[in-house]
């Protein structure tokens, strides 16, 4: 074994400067000989017979170099180099042939392996916890609410007592959205933060990159002044500095310790990921022990988000009745006698970060798979079609002795060359599109989604791709041996007889088409879904309009009647700039928050048992909103008055569908003047309605409207608002002017963001989007495959038939009929194709109708363009070898070989 | 080519080899000519060689890194490739001639009872 490794490296070692020793072996042989004929003459030889005697003495020369020679090589390799140099000599001769099939393999390789890449890291590769799979979050169900809120985040009661019991779990950690404004140091920034249990990183098992984490003492209220910073706070506003750690800075008005500086790996929950009622921002830049005071306490607030860790997955039903049964016990010392069904929820971490991206990712990797299958039967196709037109060389090779093996491996070659141009280019594709996708894809697949292509899932794309075409490339040379050469060759010789391989050709393009159809179809309907979606009433005007989100904080605005002073002033300097049409402000804008912010159960005027309805009644979110916001969103008053700038009883507005399910017998002008009262506000006075407004949808309208309260925002005021404006022009070139306004006021106060309407909406379609693109994509490229595939078989048929076409022609043929031919037999597989790709994509879309959007899995618009456009591009396939065909001389076609 | 034929040539190669490594051996590096003056001189013209092979025998020794060769002046001023035994090719020298001689006494011992 070893001897035959130590042989065969000394040859490869000999390998490369074989024709230089065999060069030198020549000049030895001849020195050789020169001297031995010397020897000869000087004992008295004749030179004629001097150098015959030393050629008998050396022997056979040509033999010895033979022998040299061989000695130096492998011979496998040389056949290789040898078929290698053939086959770029056919690519080259055919460059179109070669640039086809590496370019086919080269899209569905790239594609599929980026969409396996991403789907890989986004569902299934570990996340970046300490025993990742044993981390759940606990939603709460409360069945009476069910139909409404299907569950909740827990109360920072609720976390505590459950820390402190007996369970199965290993650990706990909570997490409650927060926001931090830092001053100082630079501009005013307005950040993501979060409140986190003192363990919250040693619960991850991730450690901090610089400092330390929280201390459970940093819990108690007064000491929790400490915050640890993102990595990328910690660059961006202190330039890496190492003596971050350990300084006081800023935030909210208050001093912090920053006391470390979290990794750049580390994984948060962002926005509504691990629940609908817990906005995070999209980054989250600071970190600050929950710290519950006295009031806390004493307050309910279900807005605490919990981990826990259980080490055997085993004992998952006993740990969500033990967190379930102290819940209860809990509610039933508030509420004696409760009777509901407290249940626990246990969403594994994964579900957090790419449950809701599922769907969508799996569409777009079936979709990619498509890709990748219409590639590999338009690779068949093509090759079908070469090795056809090449039975004549085959038969001509095989005539003059070529061994099967030499037939096949000379194919085998070919192919894998393809193969391995297909598959670098594939390789090339799948790195563009993996990093696109992980810079510019829609946020919850861009935070897991890694920049690097999985190896093992390119080679697993190259390898499906590439044994097609090795397939494809191998079976006919192997059949082209079993068939005398003697017919081979008299068939090429004429028309070839290839009624089979044009049947199977035209079953191949029958099956492109189909699969095109399908992602054309596919395609066609998120597209149509997305228009809808764009261009649905949500209640407010998108376009036109510009928003900032603002966050008073401070001494300076501790009192209600500061931040109401605040915002009036700012609105009436921001309507009196020139282009401002109206100006107003609200606590959470409904575009993006469908469920964030305060939601309060309500009752009616009537109700005294409030602990008994409690579960009873609605749900509602309530909003504070300025006078003039109804204006500047462009949301319609339904019935009733809006709000004015002093409402001096207390007041609402409420929202169509509150209108409708609280008072479902009364019509919107009788609810009007109607009372309410909202939980936590029972003993205080009654609301009255002052209007009724229109429904706002979030803007991916991927949820219906939320019941809402509007209140006036002097009767309920909350720090942050949203500042709406709606414009005469371009929205987006009042941004800087309102940024002046704002600190024209106060110079402290950062803005966190200044967008338009249609940015948001574009923000909260961004999945959608991303799906309808990258299904168009590929459609496109099937669309082409398909064409392609159409126009090979009927340039082919021509090709093999122009004796035929010749001869109808001179015998009277109009050129209308030769393209009539033509056509009918190059639609036929199209229509076919065609039909059945219908089917299969209808039967697709009825099980896809969650992400369509008021479009029906048989939607006649979309599958009609989808027809229109597979037709047009079909015929346009068969149009251009069949204008060819009728342009043709007859006599020239005659006598066509 | 048949088995037979391999085989035999296969001795003969063998043969060879021995007989160049046993002349570098000796008489150190040499070019391929004086390998073959050397061999005729010591075998007084018994062996018949086609002094070709010599230069496939010197080839073969190479690839098994028994010599190394390297370019070179010969007496008579010209250029001439020198081959010289290696470490490995010395050592390679004293198993195979102590197999040599086993198998020479062998058939020694053969001979002798045949003989009687």
């Amino acid at each position: 074994m070893w001897d035959a490794i130590v042989r065969a490296l000394s040859r490869a070692r000999f390998i490369l400067s074989r024709g230089r020793l065999s060069d030198e072996a020549s000049e030895e042989l001849r020195e050789h000989l020169e001297l031995l004929t010397d020897r000869y003459i000087a004992a008295g030889m004749s030179a004629g017979d001097a150098r015959s005697a030393a050629r008998r003495q050396l022997g056979n020369v040509s033999l010895v170099h033979e022998d040299i020679y061989q000695m130096n090589s492998i011979h496998w390799l040389d056949v290789l180099m040898l078929d290698a140099r053939y086959a770029f000599r056919v690519f080259a001769k055919n460059p179109g042939f070669a640039a086809v099939i590496a370019l086919t393999l080269a899209l569905g390789i790239g594609a599929n392996t980026a969409m396996l890449s991403v789907a890989y890291s986004v569902l299934f590769k570990p996340l970046p916890y300490a025993a990742p799979d044993e981390i759940y979050s606990a939603e709460v169900v409360i069945p009476e609410r069910r139909a409404q809120i299907p569950s909740l985040p827990a109360t920072v009661q609720t976390y505590l007592q459950w820390r402190k019991s007996p369970t199965v779990f290993s650990a706990m950690a909570a997490l409650t959205p927060w926001e931090a404004s830092i001053t100082g140091d630079g501009d005013p920034e307005r950040l993501g933060g979060a409140y986190v249990s003192a363990n919250f990183f040693s619960f991850l098992g991730v450690p901090l990159e610089r400092g330390r984490a929280f201390t459970s003492d940093e819990e108690q209220p007064g000491k929790d002044q400490v915050v640890v910073i993102s990595d990328a706070l910690w660059r961006q506003r202190y330039g890496a500095d190492p003596a971050v750690v350990g300084r006081s800075i800023v935030i909210n008005g208050t001093n912090h310790l920053v006391v470390g500086v979290a990794p750049p790996s580390l994984l948060a929950p962002t926005r509504t990921q691990l629940h609908a009622l817990l906005p995070f921002a999209p980054r989250i830049d600071v970190w600050k022990p929950i710290a519950p005071t006295p009031r806390t306490l004493n307050s309910e607030s279900w807005d605490y988000g919990v981990f826990v860790r259980l080490p055997a997955a085993t004992a998952l039903d006993q740990g969500r009745q033990q967190l379930a049964a102290i819940l209860t016990e809990m509610a039933r010392v508030q509420v004696p006698g409760l009777k509901s069904n407290i249940a626990i929820n246990l969403i594994p971490i994964r579900e957090v970060y790419a449950g809701k991206t599922r769907l969508g990712l799996l569409l777009i990797l079936a979709a990619s798979a498509l890709l990748l299958l219409t590639a590999c039967v338009s690779i068949a196709n093509v090759f079908l079609a070469r090795v056809v037109s090449r039975g004549n060389e085959f038969a001509t090779r095989i005539a003059l002795g070529a061994g099967r093996g030499r037939i096949v491996s000379q194919a085998l070659t070919e192919s894998v060359l393809l193969a391995i141009f297909g598959g670098t280019i594939g390789a090339v594709v799948a790195k563009w599109a993996t990093t696109a996708i992980a810079l510019y894809g829609p946020s919850d697949v861009r935070v897991l989604a890694d920049t690097t292509i999985n190896m093992p899932l390119l080679l697993f794309s190259i390898a499906v791709s590439g044994a097609t075409g090795i397939l494809c490339g191998i079976v006919p040379a192997w059949h082209a041996h079993r068939r005398q050469p003697a017919t081979g060759l008299k068939e090429a010789g004429r028309t070839v007889s290839s009624g089979e391989a044009g049947r199977i050709r035209s079953i191949l393009v029958g099956v492109e088409i189909a699969l095109a159809t399908v992602l054309l179809a596919s395609a066609g309907l998120l597209l149509h879904s997305f228009v809808r979606v764009m261009n649905s009433d949500r209640g407010y005007d998108v376009e036109r309009v510009l928003t900032a989100d603002l966050s008073l904080f401070g001494t300076r605005y501790e009192r209600g009647e500061a931040r109401a002073t605040f915002y009036t002033t700012l609105l009436d300097n921001v309507r009196s700039q020139p282009g401002v049409l109206a100006a107003g402000a609200i606590s959470n804008l409904p575009a993006l928050s469908a469920s964030e912010g305060a939601s309060r159960a309500i009752f009616y005027a009537t109700d005294t048992d409030f602990q008994r309805l409690i579960l009873a009644r609605p749900v509602a979110m309530i909003r504070g909103v300025t006078e003039g916001y109804f204006a500047a969103s462009g949301n319609v008053l339904r019935a009733g008055r809006l709000l004015k700038a002093e409402e001096p009883v207390p007041t609402a507005l409420i929202s169509e569908s509150l209108a409708r399910r609280f008072w479902p017998d009364k019509p919107l002008t009788a609810v009007v003047g109607q009372q309410l009262r909202q939980n936590a506000d029972i003993r205080g006075p009654l609301l009255t309605i002052a209007g009724v407004v229109a429904d706002a949808y979030p803007g991916g309208l991927d949820r219906q409207p939320p019941p809402t309260i509007y209140r006036p925002y002097t009767q309920w005021a909350s720090g942050p608002m949203t500042i709406v404006v709606r414009t005469a022009q371009e929205p987006a070139a009042l941004a800087s002017a309102l940024r002046a306004e704002v600190w024209k006021l106060d110079p402290n106060l950062p803005i966190a963001a200044v967008r338009t309407m249609r940015e948001i909406v574009s923000l909260t379609v961004a999945e959608r989007r991303f799906q309808m693109m990258l299904t168009l994509l590929f459609a496109a490229v099937a669309l082409l495959l398909g064409g392609l595939g159409v126009y090979g078989v009927v340039s082919y048929s021509i090709a093999h038939r122009t004796r035929d076409i010749g001869l109808r022609m001179a015998l009277g043929a109009l050129k209308a009929d030769v393209m009539r031919w033509v056509f009918a037999a190059g639609m036929r597989p199209v229509f076919i194709g065609l039909a059945i790709g219908l089917v299969s994509a209808i039967a697709i879309a009825s099980t896809l109708r969650r992400v369509l959007f008021e479009v029906t899995p048989a939607d006649p618009i979309s599958l009609g363009v989808v027809v229109l456009v597979l037709l047009a591009t079909s015929a346009l396939a068969c149009y251009l070898p069949a204008r060819r065909a009728a342009a043709m001389d007859p006599i020239v076609a005659l006598r066509h070989e | 080519m048949t088995k037979g034929t391999a085989s035999k040539t296969d001795v003969l190669q063998g043969t060879l080899d021995l007989m160049i490594l046993q002349t570098l051996d000796t008489l150190g590096p040499l070019h391929g000519y004086g390998i073959a003056r050397r061999i005729e001189q010591i075998s007084d013209a018994v062996l018949k060689l086609n002094e070709g092979t010599v230069y496939a025998s010197l080839m073969r020794l190479q690839h098994r890194r028994w010599i190394s060769a390297s370019w070179g002046l010969s007496d008579n001023n010209r250029k001439a490739k020198f081959y010289a035994i290696t470490r490995t090719g010395r050592r390679q020298l004293t198993t195979e001639t102590e197999n040599w001689d086993r198998i020479a006494g062998v058939i020694a011992r053969l001979r002798s009872a045949e003989r009687s």
